[in-house]
């Protein structure tokens, strides 16, 4: 539960951090390695949550103007030649990886030997 | 361990490269952290793709809370206090859906583009031509001089305060995606910079100079035959201001003096200024292309209208682009003016238009406002001081420098002026330029007097001072009068006061004496013929007005077209307005269609004709002369035009390259011209020098119908096929300000053809860019629509919504309430409260 609790609350910090800028996802991320709560896989957890939450924006949008997200996407695509599910994908994977590389230094900065719980320093 | 290391390694390199791509430009691809960001980055712009059912704004200095109330076309019924608040409103709502444009308009009059759009060699060649132009420092020193208490001073600055209003409290989202592409933020808009807009729409309408085509023209075949090709008045006279005639008139001059022998003077004078890599800027059309460009305004007195209301039909032709250079918008003042129609995106008030009372619309006049002055300066390279009546005079030296994006320095040049205008070295020699719109005192003034213009008399007397570029206005009240004033300063010259031979500068005898005055103007009100209509033919007939407005005018085709149809009509209805916007008929056609089936038959009749030429007239014969999407004969005719176009004047084809079949003439005659030719079997131009034999006008028609069939056979298929279609050849390309594919309308059929009123070019890039129909009744009612959509955010369904009536023919009705009561709550699609500052 409190495994749940702390993602849930890794998800609401990227997305309200990104309401402020994408330079949130790694500071978020950083700080979340540093700190280094316990729950499983947390380096992979930075990712898979800075995913969710850039998702739910995306599914927002998608929700709240089906039109306009498919133009868009469309339009996006075409400019930045690639089929609009890859440009998609790209926005996701940005901020998995941004997550994922900076909760992984800031880990290992933190002086843990690995991302699994209970790592020693 | 080590499997631990690597892990550490590859997140560092990952995080580094992301960081960086995520905070920097990589080539083309914009910074991807801002631009992917689905909060704040591009795909927030689905989110802002529509109005919100309500909103509120502040905007610093307005006087009194302003109501908008968007309907259903996305468009903003202002409701305001005071004309200032009304002005800042339109400034913050134009802002709101137009703010790249906004900028990027002003930035290519000020020469600023690579600011925004970087380093591009043609982006920088652009800003160095716009600044040698002296576009931007002519809108800083009017600007400069204004009085602050000049109602187009007090305009600007109350639309910069509404513009500057929506960049302030703009959100993350709402920032344009050109922005987002480009990496670029929006600037500061300043008053000035509307005043940037007016010079650059006198630019695209008012800038082009027939001094060089007659160069170029006498350097090939003599000053007597260029003065025939590119004659003084129109062969064919049916004028703006009616002439009282009947019919139109045929002054054709026979015969046409034959080609003489080069004036290589006139040749190396136009080669210089080619070689000047085109310097103060060349004509923006393209041989052939004045024929197929243009606008069209008519209005119809209620005597002959189906129910006795004065009708009035307004269809500008501009540049196509997405988003429209037009913005659709009502501005309602309590006790002042309450006018709708459009505005140019960075100008207060309406242009085109109509109020409770008039309605108006223009066409370009296209009158010769720019002259050339050949200056004798001290120094051939860096002039300090030039010559003038005996004494040297200082030359003022400006030096610009074109700025990138980040301020890097990627051009410095030295701009020179003498008391005339900006100055140019050619070819050994200084030019300088005059031009009328460098010499307004208050641009765009007169419009915003337009909007409050409560009878004709009253609209006439708002824009007696407009100044450039000379327009054709058409205007009609309630009270079913009708007008029509071709206004803008005409230069008043020296000597036989022609403006199409370069001048010596070297004396004041030279300048201008003054300007027409304004009851010289070609003008009429209420003629007895019922109707008026402009289409950028020759204004007045010189029987009856001889001053020199001009040269080389558009052949009147859609003039023609469109007296026909009005004086066919003693009951014109709002609808037929609308249909003979897009009617497909054409005078063109029916002026040279006889010509190519006569010289056929008189071939056949000679035994001089084949299989080939039998069949093209036959083919060509079963049309019915219309420009229709689903025709399939037009094509032919385009074809045998253009080869008849090559044959006959060869000589206008530089003598270098008259051993490639494919060279094009360096100007090509008006067609009005060609028809003036075709009256004269005989004529030495219809010679085709290239072939031993001497050829005749049928031979020459004859033998172009027969290339044109076989190109057409070669490169559309047979006659009755798809190929043929005219929807297939023939489009309109709306191209997105900075021509991204994606965001462009592109190879959408459309029904016209050259010289049809709705004309449209090879390219497909001009044409009507607002069309517009008004009755003026007990209640005005208007229909209009243009291509595009209100929304410059191409993800908003407002960005092309107009597109298919526009290619339909259709119009709209346009809403125009009262009260903000007034517009049904079904039709309101947002409601936008403003106030000033707490």
């Amino acid at each position: 539960m409190r495994n749940r609790a702390a993602f849930l609350l890794l998800v609401a910090a990227f997305g309200l951090g990104s309401w402020v800028g994408w330079w949130t996802v790694p500071a978020v991320a950083a700080l979340w390695g540093w700190l280094r709560p316990a729950v499983p896989r947390p380096i992979l957890s930075a990712g898979i949550a800075a995913v969710t939450a850039w998702s739910f924006w995306l599914t927002t949008d998608v929700v709240w103007d089906p039109r306009a997200a498919a133009v868009l996407a469309n339009q996006l695509g075409a400019i930045m030649r690639v089929p609009p599910p890859a440009l998609y994908l790209v926005t996701l994977l940005f901020p998995a990886l941004l997550a994922w590389s900076a909760a992984a230094l800031a880990c290992a900065a933190a002086g843990y030997s690995d991302s699994r719980p209970g790592g020693s320093r | 361990m080590a499997a631990s290391r690597a892990r550490l390694v590859l997140a560092g390199a990952v995080l580094a490269v992301l960081l960086y791509a995520g905070a920097s430009r990589v080539g083309p691809v914009p910074a991807l952290g801002g631009f992917l960001d689905p909060a704040g980055g591009a795909w927030a712009l689905a989110r802002v793709a529509d109005l919100p059912r309500r909103s509120a704004a502040r905007i610093p200095g307005l006087g009194a809370p302003v109501e908008v109330r968007y309907d259903d076309r996305g468009v903003p019924h202002i409701f305001a206090a005071s004309e200032e608040d009304a002005w800042r409103a339109e400034g913050y709502v134009v802002a709101r859906d137009r703010l790249f444009q906004l900028e990027l308009q002003t930035r290519a009059a000020a020469g600023t583009l690579a600011e925004l759009l970087g380093p591009n060699p043609r982006i920088v060649a652009a800003d160095r031509t716009a600044r040698r132009r002296g576009l931007g420092r002519a809108a800083d020193r009017i600007f400069a001089g204004l009085d602050s208490t000049a109602l187009i001073a007090r305009a600007v600055r109350a639309y910069a305060q509404g513009v500057n209003a929506w960049i302030a409290g703009m959100s993350r989202g709402e920032l344009p995606l050109e922005y987002r592409l480009l990496g670029a933020r929006p600037a500061v808009w300043e008053p000035r910079h509307s005043l940037y807009l007016f010079h650059q729409m006198a630019l695209t309408l008012a800038w082009d100079d027939p001094t060089l085509l007659r160069l170029r023209v006498r350097g090939l075949v003599g000053a007597a035959a260029t003065e025939a090709l590119f004659p003084l008045n129109s062969p064919i006279q049916e004028p703006i201001q009616p002439n009282g005639e009947a019919a139109p008139r045929y002054d054709f001059v026979r015969p046409l003096p034959p080609p003489g022998v080069p004036d290589t003077a006139a040749e190396l004078v136009a080669d210089a200024r080619e070689r000047a890599g085109l310097g103060l800027g060349l004509s923006q059309r393209r041989p052939g292309d004045g024929d197929a460009i243009g606008s069209n305004n008519w209005t119809v007195g209620p005597g002959r209208t189906a129910a006795g209301r004065a009708l009035l039909a307004g269809d500008p032709h501009l540049e196509l682009t997405l988003p429209s250079i037009w913005y659709e918008i009502h501005l309602h003042v309590a006790g002042g003016p309450d006018v709708a129609g459009v505005t140019l995106v960075g100008s207060p008030g309406v242009i085109i238009g109509f109020n409770r009372n008039v309605a108006w619309s223009f066409t370009n006049t296209g009158a010769d406002v720019r002259d050339l002055y050949v200056e004798t300066v001290d120094d051939s390279l860096r002039p300090a001081r030039y010559r003038l009546d005996g004494e040297w005079r200082p030359v003022e030296r400006r030096v610009e420098v074109v700025r990138g994006r980040h301020g890097a320095v990627l051009a410095t040049d030295t701009v020179y002026f003498t008391h005339r205008g900006p100055m140019l070295r050619e070819g050994g020699r200084w030019l300088s330029t005059r031009w009328t719109p460098f010499e307004a005192s208050r641009p765009g003034e007169e419009f915003l007097r337009l909007d409050r213009a409560a009878t004709v008399a009253e609209w006439l007397d708002g824009w007696k001072g407009y100044v450039a570029a000379a327009q054709n206005g058409v205007a009609a009240d309630r009270a079913g009068t009708i007008a029509v004033r071709s206004t803008g300063k005409y230069p008043v010259r020296p000597g036989d006061g022609r403006g199409d031979e370069l001048r010596e500068g070297s004396t004041r005898a030279a300048d201008w004496t003054g300007y027409l005055p304004l009851e010289l103007y070609p003008f009429s009100l209420n003629p007895p013929q019922g109707f008026l209509a402009s289409a950028n033919q020759q204004p007045v007939d010189p029987r009856m007005n001889p001053r020199y407005f001009g040269s080389n005018w558009y052949s009147p085709w859609r003039a023609l077209r469109i007296n026909q149809l009005l004086r066919a009509d003693s009951a014109v209805t709002p609808d037929a307005m609308r249909r003979y916007q897009t009617d497909p008929g054409s005078a063109r056609a029916d002026a040279f269609v006889p010509l190519f089936l006569g010289s056929a038959a008189a071939l056949d009749a000679g035994g001089r004709s084949d299989d080939t030429l039998r069949r093209a007239a036959k083919l060509l014969a079963e049309w019915d002369r219309r420009y229709s999407r689903d025709n399939r004969r037009a094509m032919l005719f385009e074809t045998a035009m253009g080869q008849l176009t090559r044959l006959v004047w060869d000589e206008l084809v530089p003598p270098a390259a008259r051993g490639d079949t494919a060279a094009e003439p360096v100007e090509v005659p008006a067609e009005a011209v060609l028809l003036e030719l075709a009256s004269d079997s005989t004529s030495a131009w219809w010679d085709d020098r290239r072939t031993p034999l001497v050829e005749r006008r049928d031979a020459i028609l004859g033998a172009a119908l027969r290339r044109g069939l076989l190109l057409a056979l070669r490169d559309l298929g047979p006659p009755d096929g798809d190929g043929w279609l005219w929807s297939r050849a023939h489009h309109a390309n709306i191209y997105h300000l900075l021509r991204i594919p994606a965001l462009s309308a592109l190879d959408l059929p459309v029904q016209g053809g050259p010289s049809t009123l709705s004309p449209s070019p090879g390219r497909g890039n001009f044409g009507p860019s607002w069309r517009m129909v008004v009755e003026l009744g007990p209640r005005v009612r208007a229909w209009a629509t243009y291509p595009g959509g209100q929304s410059g955010n191409p993800a908003s369904p407002r960005y092309r919504d107009r597109l298919e009536t526009w290619l339909a023919g259709d119009l709209d009705t346009v809403l125009f309430p009262a009260t903000p009561a007034e517009l049904p709550a079904a039709r309101t699609r947002s409601v936008l409260s403003l106030t000033g500052r707490r």
